[in-house]
């Protein structure tokens, strides 16, 4: 009896989809639907072009000789053209893009520390947005997975998080945080700038993703392919890692790509108060920097790091949104 | 001889299944033969043994949870499936039938009860002991959307129990996996595909190429054609058969589908309220059921024949929840036989009580004293929880 041909042959015939010709993942399909509308790859090169000064301001190119160095008269207005060699015989007028945007107080190229201020930027966001994700993922499965007592105090550390306002709670972190010394694996640590800056970023902003992680999860462990996985034998750590996380890692991917806009934006506001970075430029402190340049009509300054931030900004979160629209699978009605 | 035999029945079972929605030729219908050969049944010792089986679920309230009741989803249910043999499980939608086969697997604790596989009870294992017994028991699902995780494709769905039970790797578990597919008739280079690329037949084949991936002897299939079109359904049915007969797989085959049990099982049990209320050989059954509840359910079966030969008995009132089951027979509410017991018996032995909005006079003893399920008359074997019923 050749009952293993049979239905193979009358499954061709009948109730088969069509197959396209290669397998289609989710994600396979995500970036296919990203991929018709032509602005999100303008959003992506823009993104790269902020990635690549990032990369560069890590190297010499753009080190602190650069940024720091006197390049013209205090508070310069920009201007295309300079002077080199003043004073000497061979003095002349040639295009200087140091004096693009201007300099500030101590002569110092705007446009150099802007670029640098990439750097900071995105560390600071990339880094806070990892720990929040990260924090938010596993206690979000964690709850969603175990629920009962695990489940009600995660569910209660987030409620109390959330119940005070998070720039109150990140400033103060940020205040608790700053320049404090501790002792770890035998050695002295001090929290300044950047891990300081991260750290009150990523811990106090988690609670979203959690309670979103929490609520999928509650939703997939019913599906009965987590039932089917049981019956299997597979144990609780392959359930949740290689059968739940799969299926809701698109809120982590979101929430990844918006958490990092959030960021840079709180970078600003924490070095606005003078908890950001030190010894090194930063929008935020260029901002900080500029309100009272501002009433000297030197506007550059504040002009080149909003423009910064806003063109960051809008880059990921339309990027973000066409993500969110790509992969949630509420939205594409597959769910 | 064999080999005519298995032809007549695989084309009777076509050409009945074919036909499934407006179905089928009743049961009792004398123009049919049998659909296979009845096997004997309770030989030797059973494969699997269940016994007074609860699953109850607390009903929480309030800050502090406390639990304010019990929803009896399973409420003492008692079988025993024999092994390359199939029982039956049906009943209306909430009865509990497809919680008996969760808590079987141990998918859903159980409150009290016992399952006896191989002579072993398997609720006293735990860790790996249990991960490896499980290689024998395995479910097959009713939707087939839900039961195959869309981010992984088809080869890592089949392949995954060879994985975690640490059978096959790399190459091998690459040809184990085509064979697999194979077997329930699907192509081999279907393995690099996703789930949602199929249609629900082919899905429920990767189901059941899953479940028999580490070729178990017993398989829970939990409503596994209800979901599916009637042409699909019967091909379904019938590579489940076919495996059945190739493999000796025993099933415990849950369905409402009253048609489509008698045409899979050799033993039949009716469910109603967590409680199996009714259970015989298949054909012993629908030739001849004993309990209330079963009557009325065989005369809903709908006939392809307009001009109906049986009167349908219409119940009334509602399924009451489980979480307050009526005292007595879970069923005297509803139940017509009762009602008529009650108009001969003497005024002392009855009691008036008010379901759906009416009054009705009904035995004492249903409404004070649950039925046991005990032999009735007719064929060894065939029990039913009935006080009316001989």
């Amino acid at each position: 009896m050749s009952s293993a041909a049979t239905p193979a042959a009358v499954d061709t015939v009948m109730g088969a989809v069509a197959l396209s010709e290669r397998p289609r993942s989710l994600w396979r399909d995500a970036m296919a639907r990203l991929h018709t509308r032509k602005l999100n790859y303008v959003y992506a090169s823009v993104l790269a072009i902020y990635a690549l000064v990032a990369i560069i301001a890590f190297t010499p190119l753009l080190g602190k000789s650069v940024f720091d160095a006197q390049v013209g008269a205090q508070y310069a207005p920009p201007a295309f053209t300079g002077t080199v060699e003043q004073g000497t015989a061979n003095e002349h007028s040639t295009i200087r893009p140091s004096l693009w945007l201007g300099t500030d107080i101590a002569g110092r190229s705007v446009l150099y520390k802007l670029l640098y201020g990439t750097r900071v930027a995105l560390t600071v966001s990339l880094l806070a947005s990892i720990l929040s994700v990260v924090i938010g993922t596993v206690l979000g499965l964690l709850a969603g997975y175990y629920r009962g007592w695990v489940d009600a105090l995660i569910t209660w550390l987030y409620t109390t998080i959330n119940s005070i306002p998070w720039i109150l709670l990140m400033v103060a972190l940020a205040y608790a945080l700053k320049d404090r010394e501790f002792k770890m694996f035998g050695q002295e640590f001090k929290l300044v700038g950047i891990p300081s800056i991260v750290m009150a970023l990523g811990l106090t902003s988690w609670v979203g993703l959690c309670r979103l992680m929490r609520g999928e999860v509650l939703k997939h462990r019913e599906r009965d392919y987590v039932a089917a996985a049981k019956a299997v034998g597979a144990g609780t750590s392959r359930i949740i890692f290689r059968h739940i996380l799969p299926n809701t890692f698109h809120l982590v991917i979101i929430d990844f790509t918006l958490g990092i806009v959030s960021f840079v934006q709180a970078e600003v506001i924490l070095s606005f108060l003078g908890l950001g970075v030190k010894d090194q430029p930063s929008w935020g402190v260029m901002i900080d920097d500029a309100k009272l340049e501002l009433m000297r009509n030197v506007w550059w300054q504040f002009a080149g790091a909003t423009a910064a931030i806003f063109g960051l900004s809008i880059c990921l979160n339309f990027l973000g949104d066409a993500l969110r629209d790509a992969l949630d699978p509420r939205l594409r009605g597959v769910d | 001889m064999q080999r005519s035999q298995e032809a007549q029945v695989k084309l009777l079972v076509d050409v009945r299944l074919d036909g499934a929605n407006q179905l089928s030729q009743f049961p009792s219908s004398p123009t049919l033969p049998a659909p296979a050969t009845p096997p004997p049944l309770n030989a030797g010792p059973p494969l699997l043994q269940v016994r007074n089986l609860r699953t109850w679920f607390p009903i929480k309230r309030g800050v502090f949870q406390r639990t304010v009741g019990q929803i009896k989803a399973v409420d003492g249910v008692s079988f025993d499936v024999q092994a390359g043999r199939t029982l039956g499980l049906v009943g209306e939608s909430g009865c509990g039938k497809t919680t008996v086969g969760r808590t079987i697997l141990r998918l859903i604790p159980a409150t009290t009860g016992s399952v006896t596989f191989k002579g072993d009870d398997f609720f006293a294992h735990r860790g790996e002991d249990l991960r490896h017994l499980r290689r024998q028991m395995q479910i097959i699902f009713q939707d087939p959307v839900s039961s195959l995780n869309p981010r992984m494709t088809v080869g890592n769905i089949v392949g995954e129990p060879l994985t975690v039970h640490n059978i096959a790797w790399g190459s091998d578990r690459v040809d184990r996996v085509a064979a697999l597919l194979q077997r329930v008739g699907l192509d081999p280079s279907y393995a690099s595909r996703y789930p949602h690329e199929f249609s629900g037949g082919q899905r429920q084949r990767i189901g059941i190429a899953r479940a028999l991936a580490l070729s178990p002897d017993f398989i829970v299939c939990d409503e596994p054609v209800s979901a599916l079109d009637v042409s699909i359904q019967s091909q379904i049915l019938n590579l489940l058969d076919d495996l059945q007969r190739e493999r000796k797989i025993a099933f415990l085959f849950i369905a409402h589908n009253l048609a489509v049990v008698e045409h899979f099982s050799d033993e039949v049990a009716v469910m109603y309220l967590g409680r199996i209320v009714e259970k015989a050989s298949r054909t012993e059954l629908y030739a001849n059921p004993k309990h209330p509840y079963t009557v009325a359910l065989l005369s809903a079966v709908p006939e392809p024949d307009p001009r109906p030969k049986k009167t349908r008995i219409v119940l009334s009132g509602e399924v009451p929840s489980p979480s307050k089951p009526p005292t007595g027979c879970p069923f005297h509410p509803r139940c017509p036989l009762t009602r008529e017991a009650a108009k001969q018996a003497n005024a002392a032995d009855t009691v008036e009580i008010t379901t759906a909005g009416e009054r009705v006079r009904v035995l004492r003893k249903c409404v004070e004293e649950v039925p046991p399920l005990e032999q009735k008359q007719g064929e060894p074997g065939h029990v039913a929880a009935c006080w009316v019923t001989r």
